[in-house]
């Protein structure tokens, strides 16, 4: 072998410094961090929840607002509703919990905190400062985390201050824009501490700003946010027979947008609507149909308050 | 704290890994997917040595203090591992000397004044003079060499003692100043899980007529593997032998044990994991490799063999040997040990430029072929790294050359047994006695610097357990003569080797490298 080969093949993978990056297989092991122990009381302040109207009303709402056409739904079912409830959505976009907070009647929009990925909003304080004052977020532990920090949760102390909560059970943001099952957290919370759940169904927000997108795409895409009647366990009823009524429920909501509610209901009843998990087969087909935009011509509902 | 051993997946990210051919090394890219077995980092020495080895011979396992086994009017007999151990040599002073001369302190203050030292060499060639001096030190020498220092002769009709036999009818035939001792006082260095324990004292003054019941090629092929002693029927036989030893003479065995610092300072990134060689590293590689390349074969092979290592000293246990060699196992492991799981397709192995046999030598083809498939397939545990009819790659150039002084039967063995069978059943059945009792070869052995005559046989045997177990054995950048005269194929380059493989595992096989030096013991789970 020549110098140069030995030189060529020496040098192969390494920078300008002639550091190599070490195998992934070489990594390692690093005990996992406990995560910041982030303080979010402050963002409840009076100060606080003036910052936040504020931010809310002459930013993010017109902003949303200029860049989409957003249908809400249902927030009839809301009226006369007293004392903290808990929201419980599908999850496809970061477009999601703005949407909400500011469709959601004058008696919550003030009084609901959002629950948050710990190891995605909260593992940089500069984010986390962002996060909890823009939507009164607070942190949530999605892949278990130490007793300790479960124990540390802030959602049932949230619950006991009259806060409500707005809980995304799928965990994550869809990768395709099609919904995943519901983790037994939020119906576990509500049964356990007999509080409401109001299911809710967002359509079309993963077309608009999809996972990985900082931005909503042009041409003003059509929204849909649509609130469900107001969801307690049965009576001897398991929460995690709650939490599967509870995700029927999201998934009927859905499916109006296809059936009208009516026909969602029949369906529903009839046991045949199912998560929507999009059609089998490759990738491309999912994603096309996820990012289909949502009809005009949907049907009309018999009555409804749409703020159309 | 040192890293333990580990398994690494070579990904995109790998920069190409190191791998040894004889008297020089390689940068190969493996493919995707390949797993590499690297050993734990080096353990750290014993700082006070010294201080170590009187802890040792005052605190014995099994016995009393080595000062209470000693009196004036006794035969004390110290014995020592002989030039194959440790690998390379160790960078003076010896290991051995230090702990022999601690023993003399003792014997001179018990007032010992028959002691004799005696290198535990088998039927392995004589220690030179120097090679003694090395060894046990400039003082030692001076006092005991050459008339109460020499090198064991097992061809010495008068010089033998046999012992009896074991349960199973194997002769044990030792030494006859060692049988005839007091105290048998064994020094000994276990660089790999074969060694010491009750290897030390039955085979390092052991004789032919003893040898043969355990090297031989129905107990190597059942030893699965050697460095697993429990599933070694050689070890077994070992252990039958130590019994008949232990009830004539009283040993008192000193195992010390070594890490993992094989190459000096100039060369450190030779056991550096490639991806943290820094510059300084990779610059010193490039000149070493162009510098190595242009350096004449004959000097090149000097160089080498001056590469003393500069082992540290992991532990000293002192005591009876069944209750030493635990510890010491435990030692070896602990530096060596590394586990993966399950076995590959194909194993790979670079070979170094040395072998216990070519100390000062020249490493010649038969060695090269015992070296890979004796010493470094059987580095393992449980499993062999390679399944049951998968391929073994080695890298060596395996010149077709030979020590006409240290190996002379190794010659013969090559030119005129290999040519007509490579069976080592065959071998056993047809060449072993004549080689066992050539009196030229005896004479050579005795009088000489020459390895036993039968020892390229015994070589031969030593892969009997890999050519049993494999379905192809490859040598990457070999002399294609020497290789095929040994019955194995040659190639160029890994590409083709792999290329030459599919024929027997297939296009698209699991791939396992040993990274050693220094020495790694898979696991294989």
């Amino acid at each position: 072998m020549t110098f140069r080969s030995d030189l060529k093949q020496l040098l192969a993978g390494r920078d300008f410094r002639g550091r190599s990056r070490t195998p992934r297989s070489a990594v390692p092991f690093r005990k996992p961090s406990p995560g910041l122990t982030f303080r979010t009381a402050w963002t409840r302040s009076k100060a606080a929840r003036a910052a936040r109207r504020g931010l809310h009303a002459g930013v993010l709402k017109p902003l949303v607002w200029a860049q989409t056409r957003p249908t809400v739904e249902g927030t009839e079912y809301l009226d006369g509703l007293t004392g903290p409830v808990i929201f419980a959505a599908n999850h496809a976009s970061h477009l999601d919990a703005p949407l909400i907070l500011n469709t959601l009647p004058k008696n919550f929009a003030g009084r609901v905190a959002v629950g948050a990925a710990a190891d995605y909003f909260f593992t940089a304080r500069w984010r986390a400062i962002v996060t909890t004052l823009a939507f009164n977020a607070f942190p949530v532990e999605r892949f278990g985390g130490s007793a300790k920090q479960k124990q540390a949760s802030l959602a049932p102390q949230l619950l006991d201050l009259g806060w409500s909560l707005l809980l995304f059970p799928e965990a994550s943001r869809s990768q395709d824009g099609w919904m995943s099952p519901f983790r037994i957290g939020a119906a576990f919370l509500a049964w356990s501490r007999k509080v409401p759940v109001v299911p809710v169904a967002m359509r079309g927000t993963y077309a608009a700003m999809p996972r990985g997108e900082w931005a909503i795409i042009r041409g003003r895409p059509s929204l849909t946010v649509r609130y469900g009647r107001p969801m307690l366990p049965h009576e001897g009823e398991a929460a995690r027979d709650f939490n599967v009524r509870v995700a029927d429920a999201v998934h009927r909501l859905w499916a109006e947008e296809e059936l009208g509610w009516y026909r969602a209901l029949r369906e529903s009843h009839a046991g045949r609507i199912e998560r929507p998990s999009g059609p089998r087969g490759a990738t491309w087909r999912r994603l096309w149909e996820a990012t289909r935009p949502i009809r005009a011509d949907r049907p009309e509902r018999i009555w409804s308050s749409s703020s159309r | 704290m040192s890293r333990p051993g580990f398994v690494l997946e070579v990904d995109e990210r790998t920069p190409s890994l190191l791998v040894h051919q004889g008297e020089g090394f390689r940068l190969e890219k493996f493919p995707l997917g390949t797993r590499v077995i690297y050993p734990p980092d080096s353990l750290p020495g014993i700082r006070d040595l010294d201080a170590a080895i009187r802890h040792a011979l005052l605190n014995p396992h099994g016995t009393p203090p080595l000062p209470e086994l000693l009196r004036p009017d006794m035969k004390l007999t110290i014995v020592f591992d002989d030039i194959s151990l440790p690998l390379p040599q160790m960078r003076p002073p010896d290991i051995r000397g230090r702990i022999i001369e601690h023993v003399l302190e003792l014997a001179a203050a018990a007032g010992v004044d028959d002691v004799e030292l005696l290198a535990a060499n088998a039927l392995h060639r004589r220690m030179t003079p120097a090679e003694l001096k090395r060894a046990v030190g400039d003082r030692v020498f001076r006092a005991f060499f050459p008339k109460h220092l020499r090198n064991h002769d097992a061809e010495d009709p008068d010089g033998m003692t046999h012992l009896g036999l074991t349960r199973h009818g194997e002769d044990v035939e030792i030494n006859k100043r060692a049988a005839e001792s007091d105290l048998l006082v064994y020094v000994n260095i276990t660089l790999t899980a074969m060694s010491g324990g009750p290897k030390s004292v039955a085979v390092g003054l052991g004789s032919y007529k003893s040898l043969k019941h355990h090297h031989n090629v129905h107990t190597l092929r059942h030893s699965t593997s050697f460095n697993d002693p429990p599933n070694s029927a050689m070890h077994h036989s070992y252990h039958r032998m130590a019994k008949v030893v232990e009830d004539h003479v009283k040993v008192f065995t000193i195992e010390t044990t070594l890490n993992g610092d094989n190459f000096p300072e100039a060369t450190k990134f030779l056991q550096k994991r490639e991806w943290e060689w820094n510059l300084r590293d990779q610059a010193s590689l490039l000149a070493f490799k162009k510098a190595n390349e242009l350096t004449p074969l004959k000097l090149r092979r000097e160089i080498w063999q001056r590469n003393d290592a500069p082992f540290g000293v992991t532990g000293i246990h002192a005591g009876d040997p069944k209750e030493v060699h635990p510890l010491t196992l435990a030692n070896v492991h602990r530096q060596q040990l590394t586990e993966i799981d399950g076995q590959a397709d194909i194993g790979v192995w670079g070979l170094p430029f040395l072998c216990p046999y070519n100390v000062n030598s020249i490493m010649n083809p038969i060695l090269v072929m015992s070296l890979g498939l004796g010493y470094f397939f059987n580095l393992y545990r449980n499993k062999p790294i390679v399944r049951q009819g998968g391929v073994a790659i080695f890298y060596h150039p395996m010149p077709n050359d030979f020590h006409q002084i240290h190996h002379p039967s190794y010659i013969d063995f090559f030119e005129e047994v290999l040519t007509q069978t490579t069976d080592q059943a065959a071998i056993e059945s047809k060449f072993e006695k004549q080689f066992a009792e050539d009196p030229w070869y005896t004479h050579l052995y005795r009088n000489s610097y020459a390895y036993h005559g039968v020892h390229p046989l015994y070589m031969w045997y030593w892969g009997a357990h890999a050519m049993e177990h494999l379905g192809d054995v490859i040598f990457v950048g070999a002399d294609r003569k020497a290789a095929a005269r040994m019955g194995f194929r040659s190639a160029s380059t890994l590409a083709d080797a792999l290329e030459m493989a599919k024929d027997t595992v297939g296009g698209s096989p699991s791939i396992t490298y040993q990274h050693t030096p220094p020495a790694t013991l898979a696991d294989v789970r």
